[in-house]
């Protein structure tokens, strides 16, 4: 531990990336053997995934509202309202939608990844299943990081679609911008390849991958001790967020 | 073994929702939903400018959007665009005499292609040509139609010049419009002050295909509009002999200055007495002194 705190805040960081992916490639190896606990991969999904449904649909509720009511107000000065439907549903689809999942998805179910496996570490129960030959990373790693790159597609989506329903409801129900105006630019604007799958769909995995990648790390490497779990919680929070964030303007460059 | 097989359902409910939600995503909001299921067949259209219109873009029939813009192509060695539209089967009565129009949906919209109907009792079959086209209309061209005198008139046929003196020419510079009756038939050369001469001298380079202009016309410096760029507007007279290469114009009316007349205005009072006052400062011919 003194060893570690001696050197450089960079060497500290780049040992962590390098511990980081070597451990990535140890887990790609388990997969295959992981597909013997399916049942355990499926409560996780579960776990990780429709008990975020919730947060997530009320995020995306309020993100969309939100959008809708601002693109109406700076709108109305070029007298373009009819044009909010389009941008509500191209922000959510390419930039907010799988972002602020993903941001969500890494308090509420990567947090919870790391604690608990920190507390398996922390309490002997991964030393415990390997004497029982059973292996840890395929048992407990595994399953949660594929219930990762599973789930966060799948509620990036919900989030879209609540969002865009969102903006539907302030901007036609409320502000009373005609419904097939609203409708028909978008469908005009929106792309299917673009907007649904470059946008949502690859993001969101991108976005699943390193999430839940980061979440298992923590959680797998952190001390053995009620302080180390603290920390490993934090960190997992800190790194996702701060990795969403430049994987999202990186992607988002390539993909434009 | 109830507990887990509740995880299985609830999971299962999820990943269902979850791809619920990206097919409403994708059939609802985006292009698919405008994408016609039905059979197409293709016309194909030619026009001399596409302004900004893309593939993709509609194809409308008295504003009901009956298929899309299949491709944008040169035609090859022309200063053409081939534009093939993809029309739906169950608009297959297009006649053969309609016109394709590349219209803008509102200022800033995007371009679509517009069919009006003709007269042809014989509709246009899988392949046919709509021979009459109205090209995109640029704004810069209609802006320069609306604020300047007009574009001056192409020079094809070769120009003669001829000249004339001023008392003032206003703001009017080379390359201003000549125009006769509105239509622009050349453009002015040069706006100089001759030595000795306190007026100022104004050369206009007349297209050849406009040689019959009688030789006792008028040429009169004009605003168009309000703020409009001033041009040279010729008023023909009753010679029977035409203008030459090199002839001098005597009538000149010189341009009216907007300032002036508001203060004619605001002093003489009533409008009647604007255009006696306006009429005595410029409005009158006067002939060019000095020759």
């Amino acid at each position: 531990m003194s060893a570690r705190m001696d050197r450089g805040v960079v060497t500290q960081s780049l040992a962590q990336i390098g511990a980081c992916g070597l451990f990535l490639l140890t887990l790609l190896a388990a997969i295959p053997r992981s597909f013997r606990y399916g049942r355990e991969t499926v409560r996780q999904i579960w776990f990780v995934g429709a008990m975020s449904l919730t947060i997530v649909m009320t995020c995306g509720l309020f993100v969309g509202m939100v959008l809708g009511l601002q693109l109406y107000d700076v709108l109305s000065i070029f007298g373009g309202t009819s044009a909010t439907g389009t941008v509500v549903a191209i922000a959510i689809y390419r930039e907010l939608g799988p972002v602020v999942t993903a941001l969500l998805f890494a308090g509420r179910a990567g947090t919870s990844i790391t604690a608990e496996i920190g507390l398996m570490r922390a309490t002997d129960q991964l030393d415990a299943m390997e004497m029982m030959a059973v292996d840890p990373i395929a048992y407990v790693a595994a399953p949660r990081f594929l219930a990762g790159i599973v789930a966060l597609p799948l509620l990036g989506v919900v989030f879209c679609a609540m969002g865009v329903f969102g903006g539907h409801l302030v901007g036609v129900t409320w502000l009373g911008i005609d419904n097939g105006t609203f409708w028909s630019n978008m469908t005009a604007t929106v792309d299917v390849h673009k907007d649904i799958i470059n946008g949502v769909l690859l993001k969101s995995i991108a976005f699943g991958i390193v999430v839940s990648l980061i979440a298992v790390y923590q959680g797998y490497t952190t001390p053995p001790t009620s302080e180390g779990v603290a920390y490993a919680t934090t960190r997992t929070v800190v790194a996702s967020s701060i990795a969403i964030l430049a994987l999202d303007f990186v992607l988002t460059s390539f993909l434009i | 073994m109830t507990q887990r097989r509740s995880y299985a359902v609830g999971t299962g409910l999820f990943i269902v929702l979850g791809f619920a939600a990206l097919a409403y995503l994708a059939t609802q909001t985006t292009s698919v939903a405008n994408a016609r299921q039905g059979d197409s067949y293709t016309l194909e259209t030619h026009f001399a400018n596409v302004g900004q219109l893309k593939a993709r873009a509609p194809v409308k029939i008295a504003g009901v959007r009956v298929g899309s813009v299949q491709a944008i192509d040169l035609v090859p060695g022309k200063e053409e665009a081939k534009v093939t539209l993809s029309i739906d089967k169950a608009h297959e009565d297009i006649p053969d005499d309609s016109v394709a129009t590349i219209f803008t949906s509102g200022l800033l919209g995007d371009q679509y292609v517009g069919i009006q109907f003709g007269q042809s009792k014989k509709a246009l079959a899988e392949g046919g040509i709509i021979g009459l086209t109205r090209p995109a209309q640029q704004l810069e061209e209609m802006i320069g139609k609306f604020f300047g005198g007009g574009s001056a008139a192409d020079r094809l046929g070769g120009t003669y010049k001829v000249t004339g003196h001023f008392t003032n020419v206003g703001s009017l510079q080379a390359g201003a419009a000549v125009k006769m009756s509105g239509v622009p038939i050349g453009s002015v050369d040069t706006v100089v002050i001759q030595p000795g001469h306190l007026d100022a001298f104004v050369t206009l380079a007349i297209d050849k295909r406009y040689a019959q202009i009688p030789d006792d016309s008028a040429a009169a410096v004009f605003t168009s509009g309000l703020i409009g760029s001033q041009y040279v507007a010729i008023q023909p007279g009753g010679s029977p002999e035409f203008l030459k290469d090199g002839d001098e114009m005597v009538l000149t009316q010189s341009a009216l200055q907007l300032e002036d007349l508001i203060g004619k205005f605001l002093v003489n009072g009533s409008p009647s007495d604007n255009k006696n006052g306006a009429g005595k400062s410029g409005g009158q011919p006067d002939a060019s002194s000095g020759k």
